[in-house]
């Protein structure tokens, strides 16, 4: 609601507001009072009524049948689209669909399984790449040197038959 | 409008207003509620359409647009204000750009028609070959229409938006605020110097059948919103 006009004196832009139900109850009163004192009030009130009323005489158009269903194609069209740009990563048929899902599957299977082959500490594969010194271990106890026994390291000594 | 409205909001918006309910529904998908809003608005967006754009079949393609926008806009739709308000400031901003558009295309064609057609002033025209023999006579329906029609023409296009959501769809100063993105005591002045504007311009003619001043003071300067 607006601000209640001044008794003395009533701007046009509080008629209108008063014409159009914007103002209070208060507001309201005191333009009703002034309407009822004041001709020339009323006469500007009466104007601004019928120039109103005039806009009555303008055509109301009609939406026919035509372009309800034009606007309604229009928005098939654009439904269809989206269905379409939506359905353009699920556009696939069912089965071609399960067997990429499947794939994604099976390679991220693989890459856990080699990723944790070459980052977990395995055991095993430890007491296979310290195999030959374990084999050996026996001989190694009964020097001391490490330097004399890196020279028949190099002399071939722990050499197997199939080593290179 | 704000992007975020509370569930319970939008459930009281829904209940007070049952176009917010459907509205709701199309968001879902459910499209008989899409034609059933295209039903009950399609008349008035075009009336308001043709009144702000002057053609009817101008009118009735931006009339599609406005539903094909609130279709596209349906998944982010809130349920935050009354839907009639929602659908005209979609209307508003539909109007308003095509009208920008087309003032942009027939700027220089304009300058020349006026320099050329006298008076330049239509509804002057239309008064002074109407009613310049037999003043004071009573005018036909069709007659009267042309003359209220033209009267509108002279407003500005916001004052013109904002009169037809005054008179036509019964808005009030705050809905027509929000449609048209300005203050409610905007659109009391706006309004206030749109109505002062057909007044100047059809009471002479209502009274005497003679034109009005050739220069009357129309009120049509722009306010910020």
């Amino acid at each position: 609601m607006m601000d209640a006009p001044q008794p003395s004196k009533i701007t046009d832009e509080e008629l209108i507001a008063y014409l159009d139900g914007e103002l209070d109850d208060p507001a309201c009163r005191q333009i009703e009072h002034l309407l009822m004192t004041d001709p020339h009030i009323r006469r500007r009130l009466q104007e601004l009524e019928r120039t109103w009323e005039l806009l009555d005489k303008l055509d109301a158009p009609v939406a026919d049948e035509r372009l309800t269903r034009s606007t309604l194609e229009m928005v098939a069209v654009e439904a269809a689209q989206e269905v379409q740009k939506s359905s353009s990563i699920l556009g696939h048929p069912l089965w071609i669909r399960w067997l990429l899902g499947g794939s994604i599957l099976l390679a991220a299977a693989a890459l856990g399984f080699a990723g944790s082959w070459w980052f977990a500490p395995d055991p095993d594969r430890q007491l296979l790449e310290d195999l030959p010194l374990l084999e050996n271990l026996d001989c190694y106890w009964q020097i001391d040197d490490f330097q004399f026994l890196k020279g028949l390291q190099e002399q071939g000594l722990f050499q197997e038959d199939g080593d290179p | 409008m704000t992007p975020w409205v509370s569930k319970s909001s939008a459930r009281r918006h829904a209940m007070v207003d049952p176009d917010v309910g459907l509205m709701l529904r199309v968001r879902e998908g459910d499209a008989e509620a899409f034609t059933e809003l295209m039903r009950r608005y399609q008349a008035r967006v075009l009336l308001v359409l043709e009144h702000l754009v002057g053609s009817r079949d101008w009118a009735e393609d931006l009339a599609q647009e406005v539903f094909l926008r609130v279709y596209r806009a349906r998944k982010t739709y809130t349920a935050d204000a009354k839907f009639v308000t929602w659908l005209f400031t979609i209307t508003n901003h539909v109007a308003s750009n095509a009208l920008r558009t087309k003032a942009r295309r027939r700027e220089v064609r304009l300058r020349a028609a006026a320099n050329s057609s006298g008076s330049g002033r239509p509804l002057e025209r239309l008064l002074q070959c109407s009613s310049g023999q037999i003043p004071a006579r009573q005018l036909d329906k069709a007659e009267m229409r042309d003359i209220v029609r033209l009267a509108m023409e002279t407003l500005n296009e916001r004052q013109r938006m904002a009169v037809l959501l005054s008179k036509f769809e019964g808005m009030s100063y705050a809905d027509i605020a929000q449609a048209m993105d300005m203050t409610p005591q905007a659109v009391k002045s706006l309004l206030s110097r749109a109505r002062l504007n057909l007044r100047q311009m059809l009471i002479p003619y209502l009274e005497t059948g003679q034109s009005p001043e050739t220069s009357p003071a129309v009120h049509t300067e722009e306010i910020a919103p």
